[in-house]
């Protein structure tokens, strides 16, 4: 085929090769003699504005004891597609995409006409995509007409009920989407632009290491939105990209509750539940917060970075508990991890988090580790501080060396937590729902209940179980097992033991997890789990153990068991909420943390 | 009533006992398996005995880990309460520590059953705890426990008796409609109800349909029964002659067995069209079952592509006879548009019936293409070939309609199909429209790609354009928008007809199939395959896939066959604990260069913490 793109080899390195999509059926084949002009156009598309000389290392952001400031915004120039305004559709619901002439870009990721149908889906519940065109010669009018010619056979039924419903909304409802108004979907603001040409450039530069990026921000700024933003960006021009996930409570990829590495190689069009996959690394932390384990939580973080084997730039997303602890945490975190830059997504006001300087982040205690003033006495001195400035190069006692770009989310409501547009438990079920989703088969229509489906078994001798998130009763533990949620993991230890009964676990390991499952029964007698799990035969072989956390199955799933005869278990119609006790313990809403006081730390 | 069924509430019962009257409490996932183990919990926390209230306890503790953040505070409060006096009863706490601990039990009770009633504005705990019926005692114990000296232990055991009272009255006995004497009662009737209910709503949904169904399936029998006589006398030709090329001849030959066959089908179909043409299509006709293929001595190529668009012979000499007779202007409208029809539903299975239903279609248009393109050269050659031909006349069809039931059924051969209708329809469209409607219904059908045939291959290089035209177009074969039916009346009077009859059909066969549950089948027919790879795959390993022959579809999440509703059931008698000695270190991570954070723990340097680090950092090791 004439568009094959350049040859990989010549140049070495992966970041030279071009992303190659592959190509299905005659109809690639077809389109190929003319894909020539848009594979230029997807290149240029990839860079929203490339001017000026890159800036080739991380800049040692800002000179220290001063106060970082914003960047400047005002100086630099609109980039070259905000000039003319782009032609774009923001829309709400699921379609198919396939780009049939020229190209488009659908939330960084250009799509020109050789690529095959693309699954896109823009639910309400999360910022809305939207298709830009990207610039492109106008098809020649002549076509246009001819096209129109057929008229009487082509005309709508001109509705005039409602004024608002144009006979276009209908084509858009017809394949399944809905416009919206722009300001839904994704607004870049101007410093995000700055920062994500940046990170391009960093990605893409050849002499430069391989980036590793880490996104922190308080919650509802948008970091999800801008990780994905920033992946289809790469993923114009190099291959694959790399993703950590460090947010348990909103995973990317997996169900909740996983700290994980992904290598992301399909543009991502949709929220989480769209697009489960399997990791390279995961681990099952078990809750959707880490504040109760910390410790636990950082040695997952350590576990699962440690198999990342920096040849693709690397995406941190990191969880948005930035106050008190949580930001204590992420230093730790950003010591760990010693990312080359830092994406600090915030509103103006600073309130919520203090900036991440490089200084800031060397001399302020981490949760775990000490910042650099804790340590003085223990070093030779008061000139310690001079020391650290002039033997900066050497790096022995420098501060981290990574660039901080500051990135200001602009979209109404923006940073204020509980302001989401739907709250984060059901974006999570959403998730398990996504995963499960799994275990239909794909040959058939109709989705089967998951009760209908015929489950593995496996000895309770055969793998080790531990909970996680509270102590119970080991005589009691398969009350806790039974029709829950575990995650099925690979533990290096040989299971040991003594009796036929199951074995129970003295301490919750670190350890790889390679996938999740419903513990569709326990049978006492022949001493069985039964579970229903969507890993593949060759991972499920490895499991032997079996870890039960704060995750818990969808209520629909249980509750819209259909065809059952008798009760269900655990469902019932009877137990009033309204009776005062019933209910959950709540956490008050006025009641306000302490706020951490970070004026003096970077001052 | 039905409509509000939703997946979270289930449909509220008629309303015949009054105590039924209130609000109907949504159906809700709660810790415990069933009611068994609920009573079972409460009689064990409230029963005085300490072995009995530590495995009530115990089995709290499992709720704890199945509700997780959502334990019900009265259930938790109650809990640690009980913990407190089976310590009590122990022997094993001193008089002072269990002031502690019942202390702590108390201001928890208090402080978070209050708390539910707190509003924006701080109201004052007493008169709180008035609302909610706390005595006031309780509450100024726990502000002497919080704020002032710690009371005597008498005074704690009794506020805790209290309190475990309070939220028996309250929480136990209310909750789950519990009123413990008149409890099995009261459960005996709901069972009955909810069945009587179940009863009435499978009887609403099928009156209404129930007669025109049975009639509609009385004509369907009707029809069949006279096109398996068709079958059986050319049956019966064919083994007159032994050899399958001289029965095709005489298949052809038109003989007054199948003359009067003939007949009484053009009589059913004066009577409905669209019956006789469903019941072509149903398996065993125009849809041959292996059996019959066999008879005919054809062999199965499983390979769509090989057949290229044509009937095996001998089948279309088999069935050629009658669908000449019976192919008129409008039938053939009604039976191209209803294999569409019948495409579009089996378009995935890789069966003979999608393959058979292309095949057909293509094969009478082709035939139409031949009668309507060259009537001269037609009838020239008529005396020789026209027993082969479906069509002896032209057959002006609705193209339009056609191209719409073309374009809802999409399949691996759409562009094919479509292509051959865009070829005969009269009056044409314009060339560019017709490319781009191929090309885009290849596009939509990925894969099929546009066929290499004279229309459109040559130029391909030519972009083809998207316009908002053919996307509109597109519309109206998609959804079945209402209006489609207003543009079709003006079109054409008699569809507007047809319309709704096939509507009558459609929902029609949507019973028949629910009658059915196609799910049972398929669930079993397609996982075999997939479940036997699977067994084999676990070939060797401790997990395997159950071999029992069990319906699961019967049993519930967390419930196996032959398991009871004993709430003992799950209890372990024997268990191996283990632990992991190599849990969490691991040094693989080295830190990834000089210029990274230091620890300034001298002792491991830079930043590699071991789990030994972290046990010494929180004990307040100095190492630093």
């Amino acid at each position: 085929a004439p568009g094959r793109g350049r040859p990989g080899g010549s140049r070495r390195g992966w970041r030279r090769r071009r992303r190659r999509r592959p190509r299905r059926g005659r109809a690639g084949r077809a389109a190929a003699a003319w894909r020539g002009g848009a594979r230029r156009r997807e290149a240029e598309a990839a860079m929203p504005a490339r001017r000026g000389p890159p800036a080739r290392r991380p800049r040692r952001a800002l000179s220290r004891g001063a106060r970082p400031a914003p960047p400047p915004p005002a100086s630099r120039p609109p980039p070259p597609h905000a000039a003319l305004p782009p032609q774009a559709l923001t829309f709400t619901g699921k379609c198919r995409l396939r780009c049939l002439y020229g190209a488009v870009r659908l939330l960084g990721f250009a799509v020109a006409s050789h690529q095959p149908g693309l699954p896109v889906f823009s639910p309400a519940t999360h910022c809305a995509l939207s298709l830009e065109a990207l610039p492109a010669e106008r098809p020649p009018a002549a076509d246009l007409r001819q096209l129109r010619a057929a008229a009487p056979f082509f005309s709508l039924p001109q509705k005039k009920e409602e004024s608002s419903f144009t006979p276009e909304d209908a084509v858009l409802a017809s394949v399944g989407i809905v416009k919206c108004s722009s300001e839904r979907g994704l607004l870049v603001s101007e410093s995000m632009l700055v920062a994500l040409e940046e990170l391009i450039q960093a990605c893409c530069a050849e002499d430069e290491g391989v980036p590793v990026v880490l996104v922190c921000g308080p919650k509802n700024t948008g970091k999800s939105t801008f990780n994905r933003y920033l992946i289809n960006l790469l993923l114009n021009r190099l291959p694959s990209i790399e993703y950590m996930e460090c947010d348990i409570g909103q995973t990317e990829f997996t169900p909740p509750g996983c700290v994980s590495l992904s290598n992301v190689t399909e543009p991502i069009l949709g929220p989480p539940f769209t697009h489960q996959q399997m990791p390279c690394k995961m681990v099952y932390y078990g809750q959707t917060s880490c504040e109760q384990d910390t410790e636990r939580y950082l040695d997952v973080v350590k576990y699962v970075f440690s198999s990342y084997k920096k040849e693709v730039p690397l995406v941190i997303n990191t969880m948005g508990w930035v106050k008190g602890e949580g930001l204590l945490l992420l230093i730790d975190i950003i010591r760990l991890l010693s990312p080359s830059h830092i994406v600090q997504m915030d509103v103006y006001d600073w309130k919520a988090m203090a900036p991440l300087t490089p200084e800031y982040v060397h001399l302020s205690p981490g949760l775990y580790t000490k910042g650099k003033q804790q340590a003085k006495c223990k070093q030779v001195g008061a000139s310690e501080v001079e020391n650290w400035r002039s033997s900066e190069g050497e790096g022995d006692a420098s501060a981290p060396e990574y660039k901080l770009l500051y990135v200001h989310p602009e979209f109404p409501r923006a940073g204020i937590a509980g302001e989401a547009r739907v709250h984060s438990s059901i974006l999570r079920d959403m998730s398990i729902l996504g995963y499960l989703g799994q275990l239909q088969s794909p040959d058939i229509g109709a989705v089967l209940p998951l009760h209908s489906l015929v489950p593995y078994q496996v000895p309770f001798s055969a793998v080790a179980l531990r909970v996680i998130h509270s102590d119970v009763a080991p005589t009691n533990i398969m009350y806790a097992v039974n029709a829950s949620w575990v995650g099925l993991c690979r533990i290096p230890d040989e299971i040991k033991c003594e009796s036929e009964g199951p074995v129970l676990l003295t301490q919750t390991p670190v350890c790889d997890c390679l996938g999740f499952g419903i513990v569709r029964g326990v049978e006492m007698e022949r001493k069985l789990y039964h579970i229903l799990t969507p890993v593949p035969p060759e991972n499920l072989r490895q499991v032997n153990c079996l870890l039960l956390g704060n995750i818990s199955i969808p209520n629909c799933i249980l509750v819209g068991q259909q065809g059952v005869e008798g009760e269900i278990p655990y469902v019932t119609s009877d137990y009033n909420y309204s009776i005062l006790g019933s209910g959950k313990l709540k956490k008050k809403k006025h009641f306000k943390r302490r706020e951490y006081a970070f004026e003096c730390d970077y001052a | 009533m039905a409509g509000r069924a939703g997946l979270a509430c289930r449909p509220g019962r008629p309303g015949s006992s009054p105590a039924r009257k209130r609000l109907k409490p949504l159906r809700t996932v709660v810790a415990w398996r069933g009611r068994a183990e609920w009573d079972q919990v409460m009689v064990g926390l409230y029963c005085g005995d300490s072995r009995l209230q530590q495995e009530a306890l115990d089995r709290v503790s499992a709720w704890k880990s199945r509700y997780g953040p959502k334990m019900p505070l009265a259930v938790d409060c109650t809990a640690e309460l009980i913990r407190c006096k089976v310590l009590d009863s122990s022997g094993r706490l001193k008089s002072h520590e269990l002031i502690l601990s019942y202390g702590l039990a108390l201001v928890r009770f208090v402080n978070l059953i209050t708390e539910r009633k707190q509003k924006m504005v701080s109201i004052p705990l007493r008169q709180l705890a008035k609302e909610v019926d706390i005595p006031i005692w309780v509450v100024d114990l726990r502000h002497e426990l919080t704020h002032g000296k710690l009371p005597r232990l008498a005074l704690c055991r009794k506020g805790c008796d209290v309190v475990l009272d309070w939220l028996r009255k309250t929480y136990w006995s209310r909750q789950l409609g519990n009123n413990l004497c008149e409890e099995s009662e009261d459960e005996e009737q709901q069972g009955v109800e909810a069945s009587a209910e179940l009863d009435n709503d499978a009887w609403e949904i099928q009156t209404p349909q129930h007669e025109a169904c049975q009639k509609h399936k009385e004509f369907h029998e009707k029809v069949r029964d006279v096109l398996i006589s068709y079958k059986n006398e050319q049956f019966r030709v064919m083994q007159t002659v032994q050899s399958v090329s001289k029965s095709r001849e005489l298949w052809s030959d038109s003989s007054s067995e199948v003359d009067w066959i003939l007949a009484q089908i053009k009589d059913l179909m004066q009577e409905n069209r669209e019956a006789v043409a469903e019941a072509l299509l149903s398996d065993g006709f125009l849809i041959p079952k292996m059996d019959c293929l066999k008879m005919l001595n054809i062999k199965y190529e499983a390979n769509k592509e090989l057949w290229q668009f044509k009937i095996p012979q001998t089948f279309y000499c088999f069935w050629q006879p009658l669908l000449t007779g019976l192919l008129s202007r409008s039938f053939t409208q009604i039976l191209i548009e209803k294999m569409f029809v019948e495409l579009k539903e089996c378009s995935d299975s890789s069966e003979l019936r999608p393959q058979f239903l292309i095949n057909w279609i293509s094969e009478m248009l082709t035939g139409i293409a031949k009668v309507n393109a060259g009537k001269k050269r037609q009838q020239h050659c008529n005396k020789q070939v026209s027993v082969k031909e479906l069509f002896l006349r032209k057959v002006p069809l609705q193209w339009i309609r056609l191209t719409d039931s073309c374009l809802e059924a999409p399949c691996w051969a759409t562009p094919h199909l479509l292509q051959l209708i865009l070829t005969i329809m009269r009056p044409r469209l314009p060339r560019s429209s017709r490319k781009n409607l191929l090309y885009l219904a290849s596009v939509y059908t990925e894969g099929g790609g546009p066929l290499s045939s004279p229309g459109i291959s040559s130029d391909c290089s030519e972009q083809p354009i998207y316009t908002i035209e053919s996307l509109q177009w597109r519309a109206r074969q998609e959804n079945q928008v209402k209006n489609q039916a207003q543009t079709v009346e003006k079109q054409d009077d008699v569809l507007e007809r047809d319309d709704g009859v096939e509507e009558v059909e459609e929902e029609e066969e949507e019973e028949m199939v629910t009658e059915t549950n196609p799910l049972e089948g398929l669930a079993h027919s397609g996982n075999l395959a997939a479940i036997a790879e699977k067994r084999a795959a676990l070939q060797g390993s401790a997990w395997q896939i159950t071999a029992d022959e069990v319906q699961w579809k019967d049993f519930p999440l967390g419930k196996l066959p032959g398991q009871t509703d004993d709430p003992d059931g799950l209890m372990l008698d024997n268990y191996s604990m283990m632990s992991l000695l190599d849990q969490p270190v691991r040094d693989e991570w080295k830190p990834p260069s000089t210029n990274s954070a230091e620890l300034n723990i001298p002792a491991t340097g830079g930043l590699l913490w071991t789990q030994n680090d972290f046990h010494k950092i929180k004990s307040g090791l100095q190492l630093f």
